[in-house]
């Protein structure tokens, strides 16, 4: 069964877990961040010296320089990191739970129906009396796009019926978003889908960072403790519950996880599309197909896509600054017609 | 005189040949034309202004127009009162505008004002269109005697520098009104140092970097939240120790023709006053 879902580089994923496992590889993706998470202090607008601001602010010298790396570049940095860590580790476990190599929150629309939610509560108002109402309505949206996705296409549905359910409910947030953003009597407003429907991360502060972070942590940390029944579910769903795997229980920790790590990380920087499908795709062939191995591994590949798109996009500078969607989903979008290529090809 | 003071006055002069009487129906589909049609026009004879002129954040007459038919700038709502004028901006409306000259109803363009003399101009020449050449003088007398009645600080050594901050971080620079009204605060405009022309852009950090004395944002105009605005209530524009100040300036004072234009100079002024000398670097 799983010799069928084989992807490119087996070979070398062979070559390479024989020669030094799964560590070596989360250590090279943690250097390959820290490196990413580095320069991306040192890359924006006004040039900086980044060692000499590091070494001003540990002395608590109040500087523009220190006050433009603590609040604009580090918060953004985090902010990359941790949504992009996000997308990557929910992607991995959806495409475990739902035994579909498509499930991805952007493509099954799990991430557009966060933002409906936190369009409502950003523009209704209740964001400004409640701040913590930014995050916990992008994840009611995002619980509410899993809910539904799984009662459509759950159990054992096809690869086509998931994304043909996914269209669906992408278009269906996507429209009530327009919709909500058409009511407010700010003009601004309607102009702000591009920023929902394809997320940005700049002049992000400390204040989306302290709102978000907590959540996403909390839901990363939920959806680290699903390893073991997605390995389990490779097996059939009898057989896990066989092995004394508690599936329910661990589908709705799942499922919570996944409102959690994308509702509130999408309540503050809009949806981030493909970096899901992409991240567990290309590291799938590095640690083999125990879905347990891929969780954390994909966790830092998303990080890692999406801090090095920021930074492209900050490197890039043709007038306005581009939405941090359009580079994953131009990155992502052809990754993705090549794997629905190879389901074809497999399928026949 | 600016160009498009020319292609009015010949226009104005095809209108006055067409119809010698002054407009009896007249219509505004521009917010500063609403402002202007209100001040100047002869009681009854202005059949509708925009919407937007009673949203009291937008509009210096919000309370005046209540006592006015409003539209929404659809050629729609415009033709059914069969105005023998219609008072447009040169970039608002553009569909109904194009729609009103081919069923021949006469329309006045107005340009976005760059200067204060542009926007004196301007009165003028819809008080001109409107027959009411008197008032109109009035009112520029009014604005002109405001201005140069306004108090003569002692020159600094140095200008204090202010930075224009509008909804999703964009800045104004020269050729424009307000950065004329700012000149005549005694300001001078960072975005004009650099070389940034009307509308543009103003990242964050190069802001930061550039630690204007003085931070000007419009004033709390907006009818709801906005991500555009975010950008205004950033944490790092709140940190005392970058030593700018921040003045906010309600936006309709200083976007359209009229008296407020005084008011906002004087505000800009006294923000400038407040100025401690040695916050003002060279």
């Amino acid at each position: 069964m799983h010799a069928t879902r084989r992807l490119p580089f087996t070979m070398a994923g062979h070559l390479m877990r024989s020669a030094s496992g799964p560590g070596a590889l989360i250590g090279g993706l943690l250097f390959v961040m820290m490196m990413l998470a580095i320069g991306s202090l040192g890359v924006g607008v006004a040039s900086l010296d980044v060692a000499q601001t590091v070494a001003h602010w540990w002395r608590a010298e109040a500087t523009i320089a220190t006050l433009v790396l603590m609040e604009l570049r580090v918060p953004r940095t985090l902010l990359a990191l941790l949504v992009g860590g996000s997308l990557g580790l929910a992607g991995a476990a959806l495409q475990g739970l739902l035994r579909n190599p498509l499930a991805e929150p952007g493509i099954i629309g799990v991430s557009s129906c966060a933002a409906f939610g936190a369009v409502i509560a950003f523009y209704s108002g209740a964001s400004v009396l409640a701040p913590l109402a930014l995050p916990l309505a992008g994840i009611a949206g995002a619980l509410l796009a899993v809910v539904l996705l799984y009662a459509l296409a759950g159990r054992e549905a096809s690869t086509l019926t998931l994304i043909l359910a996914g269209v669906a409910i992408n278009g269906f947030a996507a429209a009530a978003t327009a919709l909500a953003l058409n009511l407010s009597p700010n003009p601004f407003a309607v102009t702000e889908i591009v920023f929902w429907m394809m997320g940005s991360l700049a002049d992000r502060s400390t204040a989306h960072l302290q709102l978000a972070a907590p959540l996403m942590l909390i839901g990363c940390a939920l959806l680290l403790t699903s390893g073991r029944m997605l390995d389990a579910l490779t097996l059939g769903e009898d057989t896990a519950a066989s092995l004394g795997v508690r599936v329910g229980r661990q589908r709705l920790l799942l499922v919570l996880g996944t409102a959690l790590a994308v509702g509130s990380g999408v309540a503050v920087t809009g949806a981030v599309g493909f970096v899901g499908l992409v991240a567990p795709h290309l590291m799938r062939p590095w640690v083999g197909h125990r879905p347990s191995q891929l969780l954390i591994v994909s966790a830092l590949a998303g990080a890692v896509l999406v801090l090095a798109a920021d930074i492209a996009i900050r490197l890039i500078t043709i007038g306005p600054e581009l939405k941090l969607g359009v580079v994953t989903a131009l990155i992502g979008a052809p990754f993705f017609l090549v794997l629905v290529m190879r389901l074809r090809r497999q399928t026949i | 005189m600016p160009p498009y003071v020319l292609v009015a006055s010949i226009l104005m002069i095809a209108l006055a040949r067409a119809d010698a009487a002054p407009p009896q129906r007249v219509v505004s589909l521009n917010l500063c034309a609403d402002e202007l049609v209100i001040r100047l026009g002869q009681p009854g004879t202005v059949k509708s202004v925009t919407w937007l002129a009673r949203d009291a954040a937008l509009s210096n007459v919000a309370d005046t127009a209540h006592n006015f038919p409003v539209n929404r700038g659809l050629a729609e709502d415009v033709v059914p009162l069969g105005p023998d004028l219609v008072i447009a901006g040169a970039y608002t409306a553009r569909t109904a505008v194009s729609l009103l000259r081919r069923l021949k109803i006469p329309v006045l363009e107005l340009d976005v004002p760059r200067s204060v003399d542009d926007a004196l101009a301007q009165i003028k020449m819809v008080a001109a269109a409107l027959g009411v050449e008197e008032r109109g003088a009035e009112l520029v007398e009014d604005i002109v005697s405001g201005l140069s009645a306004l108090p003569v600080h002692p020159a600094r050594n140095v200008q204090p520098i202010a930075a224009v901050y509008q909804p999703n971080g964009l800045t104004i620079g020269s050729g424009s009104l307000v950065d004329d009204l700012l000149r005549r605060a005694g300001l001078r405009n960072l975005a004009v140092e650099r070389r940034i022309d009307n509308y543009g852009a103003l990242p964050l950090e190069l802001l930061l970097f550039a630690r204007p004395d003085l931070l000007i944002v419009n004033s709390a105009d907006h009818s709801g939240p906005a991500l555009a605005y975010e950008v205004l209530q950033h944490p790092v524009l709140g940190q005392r120790y970058h030593g700018t100040r921040v003045v906010s300036v309600p936006s309709a004072w200083w976007s359209c023709p009229g008296p407020r234009l005084v008011d906002a100079v004087r505000l800009l002024q006294q923000a400038a006053q407040r100025l401690p000398a040695t916050d003002v670097r060279p």
